[in-house]
């Protein structure tokens, strides 16, 4: 066939104790659509970053043109014909979408100036691919900051495709495009192709991997597992890829109370701001609901706005009591406990210790009128045995603690007040397995004495293993509900890409 | 009907403008101050006295004006330097001790050399600090500045030196049409900046200033601008150094000590942002020029000189909580 533009082969890379890619390889020709595929984690943004020498990889090759490159920085590889579209946008929000656009490209006049008019002229002419499908408030002099988010991902598209690269990454560039934006970039792709570039598809959509990409290659926990050419293939083919067979801990192990019976803690009625649109639901006492989806959906957002962290409009009744959290003390007040994601920079005090980040929600019950230490001693003893703390004392400092554990104390503080409703935050990123089934067992338990729980975590396996319910996320609405024997990775995976039902997937494939 | 459509657009070609350069209130400001500053003065009308006070404001600001220009580079950059004062103080203490008479002009010319390869060095050094290193600039530059004003009281522990006649009169008094030195050298640097502004390095700069990360990925050299700055600002402050000690004619180990201050807030002043990436040199200079009129202003007036270091807290106190303070009112709407 065609011949080979770029080849990865077996890159690894490492962020801290964290492996993010163990075996990324890939290939991809000229005039040549590859799609790359996989959940929340898989190494996919990874491996673009590498590619374009935005990051340095561990271990592996890169071939370019026959030839072995590593690239030191991204200004080498652009000059080398690679350019990505980054999912995080690489936009300067102070300068204008023409300076943008040709940013580190700039057209110069013979005197070396900046060529302004010609690079105006110019950003019309790209903003001509997408014409129509954006506000007159999009034009060259605009400044970016102004610009809402599917503008600036055109901004980003144009100024990738302004370079004529060889090989463009699309790392995610349609998530925050409409349908007509779509098509246009699918009809700019469809050009670039027959202009014989290597291009490659990153999404989580998967009738866009359908309609546009010629091969797909599949991601799982940073090692390619396999690829497929996409005419013979099928979306069930493709997610049983990404999910794989494997599963790390123990399944079926549900054991819960019977909640059927049990009083309505929380209920969710229409709840919107910037990040939320509609979301109604409602959880009764005593269960452990799920939130999962893809991340940055709306999930943590929905978590901050129930601790009164986030303004909203909406209804939501605590217990049955309609609630309007303006500060997360009031939240706390009501007994509502949040850990928060980021456990370094939201949840605790590294360098103090253990007793100290204990007691930081719940110093005014100790102080009556002064600080009973003694009694704050036995309370964060009881705790830290409940927790399983592995530690030498509880004076020593939290930053001497292994992740799991610190998320431990991250937990035990809140502990210490018996909170009625537990909002998580994908507590369980970076911590290993064995701390993860002893906090899964504590969580378990928790719900076995009435507590309420709201878990979001990116991970599906979690998810699926620990929760009987889960609620799926997508644009900041609740896409579905699963539970009892709805609840299966392919019903989860699916939902979370908008895999759509089979009827409209025959639809696109005639249209294409 | 149209006149109102014109009316409109001009109006929306002075908030471009405005935007662009980040100048509408620091020349209004200016235009304020130089108005107040010439109406205190009695003897306004007689001839001449316009060209002598300006003149003498002229060369008194010139060097604070070239720390503020300085300064304003490295704040687009991103950065920020505590170390321009200093600097200016061990540019003075050399020149002081080593300038001879005017009949060695080659001696003088390699003393003056030196004192420009110092600041260069010394604006490298906190360049490399803290881009190579990825230290604060705040803290990098603090402690660099105790080095340098060391530097400058270890060579000249009690205030001496003396630059020849010859030079401070040039310094003090030529002009050329009537326009002093000192301006003419502030317009020519201005020019400079107005060229580099509209070439690749003015576009990188403020790239870099506006978001690093993201001008990285795009593929510019954002090392290498930031470490620029940082030098250009030593390079500015060794023409401070040599400008202050054509002014005063002397040297002293702390003569840029009161510098750094006023050179933060004038750029402030001139709409440059704390946070990077906006603001111009012009507006640098414009706010310079305004703190200047102020301290003239107050002095007329009789006021005590320590309402000058007041102002120049008050503005930066204002600059560093405007953001904040801006988002606490759109959280609570």
């Amino acid at each position: 066939m065609e011949n080979i533009s770029l080849k990865t082969t077996e890159i690894q890379k490492r962020f801290g104790g964290v492996r993010a890619l163990i075996n990324g390889t890939i290939e991809v020709r000229s005039g040549e659509v590859l799609a790359l595929v996989g959940s929340n984690g898989s190494g996919k943004s990874t491996l673009a970053k590498i590619i374009t020498g935005v990051l340095a990889h561990d271990d592996g090759h890169i071939i370019y043109r026959d030839e072995p490159v590593q690239f030191p920085n991204p200004m080498v590889a652009q000059k080398a014909g690679i350019m990505a579209v980054y999912q995080d946008l690489s936009l300067v929000p102070s300068l204008t979408v023409a300076e943008n656009i040709w940013l580190a490209n700039e057209p110069l006049t013979n005197m070396g100036f900046l060529n302004s008019r010609m690079m105006i002229s110019k950003t019309n002419e790209y903003l001509a691919l997408f014409e129509n499908t954006f506000q007159a408030t999009l034009h060259p002099e605009a400044y970016v900051s102004t610009l809402p988010p599917d503008e600036k991902q055109i901004v980003e598209i144009l100024k990738a495709v302004s370079r004529d690269p060889n090989v463009i990454i699309f790392d995610e560039a349609t998530a925050s495009l409409d349908s007509n934006q779509v098509n246009c970039l699918f009809n700019l792709i469809k050009k670039l192709k027959q202009e014989d570039k290597a291009l490659v598809f990153i999404s989580h959509r998967m009738d866009e991997i359908f309609r546009i990409a010629d091969r797909a290659v599949v991601l799982r926990n940073g090692i390619t597992v396999g690829d497929a050419i996409i005419s013979e293939t099928s979306e069930e083919a493709i997610v049983k890829m990404m999910i794989g067979s494997e599963t790390i801990f123990e399944n079926g192990i549900t054991t819960f109370i019977d909640t059927r019976d049990a009083e309505l803690a929380l209920v969710l009625d229409n709840v919107e701001n910037s990040r939320l649109s509609g979301v109604s639901f409602s959880v009764k006492k005593g269960e452990l609901v799920g939130i999962g989806g893809l991340r940055g959906q709306g999930q943590s957002t929905l978590l901050h706005t129930l601790f009164g962290n986030l303004p909203y409009d909406g209804q939501i009744n605590l217990f049955g009591q309609p609630i309007q959290f303006k500060h997360p003390k009031d939240a706390m007040r009501e007994n509502i406990a949040f850990i928060p994601g980021d456990r370094a920079a939201e949840g605790l005090l590294l360098i103090r210790s253990i007793l100290e980040n204990f007691h930081l929600p719940s110093w005014r019950k100790y102080a009556k009128p002064f600080l009973n230490i003694k009694k704050a001693k036995t309370d964060a003893k009881k705790v830290s045995d409940q927790l399983s703390l592995v530690m030498e004392s509880l004076e020593s400092p939290v930053s001497n603690l292994s992740g799991g554990n610190a998320q431990k104390v991250v937990i035990g503080k809140w502990l210490l007040r018996n909170p009625r409703l537990l909002l998580l935050d994908d507590p369980t990123k970076g911590v290993d397995v064995g701390t993860k089934a002893e906090f899964y067992h504590l969580l378990r338990e928790l719900t076995n004495a009435g507590t309420t729980i709201l878990f979001f975590t990116s991970d599906d396996q979690e998810l699926l293993d620990l929760c009987p319910r889960v609620l799926v996320m997508q644009d900041g609405r609740i896409k579905a509900d699963l539970s009892g024997e709805r609840l299966t990775e392919t019903n989860l995976v699916s939902a979370s890409m908008g895999a759509h039902e089979t009827e409209k997937k025959q639809e696109v494939l005639e249209h294409a | 009907m149209p006149e109102k459509k014109n009316n409109h657009k001009f109006i929306n070609w002075v908030t471009a403008v405005n935007k662009k350069y980040a100048i509408g209130i620091p020349l209004i400001l200016l235009v304020v101050s130089t108005v107040i500053f010439f109406s205190l003065q009695t003897n306004i009308f007689e001839p001449g006295t316009i060209s002598r006070l300006t003149n003498s404001n002229f060369r008194t600001w010139l060097p604070v004006l070239l720390l503020t220009m300085g300064q304003g580079l490295v704040l687009i950059g991103g950065g920020l330097d505590l170390s321009n004062g200093s600097i200016v103080s061990v540019g003075n203490v050399v020149l002081a001790l080593y300038i001879t008479s005017a009949d060695e002009p080659w001696h003088n010319l390699a003393i003056v050399a030196l004192v420009i390869a110092f600041g260069l060095a010394a604006g490298f050094l906190n360049g490399f600090l803290t881009v190579y290193l990825g230290l604060q600039p705040v803290i990098v530059t603090f402690a660099t500045s105790f080095i340098y004003a060391g530097l400058a009281l270890l060579l000249l522990p009690t205030p001496g030196g003396a630059i020849p006649r010859d030079y401070t009169n040039f310094y003090r008094n030529t002009q050329y049409l009537g326009v002093p030195f000192s301006l003419l050298l502030l317009f020519f640097l201005l020019l400079l900046w107005g060229i580099f502004r509209h070439r690749k390095y003015g576009r990188f700069l403020y790239a870099v200033g506006g978001n690093p990360k993201a001008a990285y990925t795009t593929g510019v050299p954002v090392t290498w601008v930031k470490i620029s700055t940082y030098v250009l600002s030593g390079l500015l402050a060794s023409f401070g150094a040599i400008s202050y000690s054509l002014l005063t004619g002397s040297g002293f180990s702390g003569s840029g000590a009161d510098m750094m201050l006023p050179s933060i807030t004038g750029a402030i002043i001139g709409g440059i942002s704390f946070s990077g990436g906006s603001g111009s040199l012009v507006g640098a200079v414009f706010g310079g020029i305004i703190l200047g009129n102020i301290r003239r202003i107050i002095s007329i007036a009789r006021i005590d000189s320590w309402a000058v270091t007041l102002v120049n807290a008050l503005v930066i106190v204002f600059a560093l909580a405007a953001p904040g303070a801006i988002n606490l009112l759109r959280r609570k709407k």
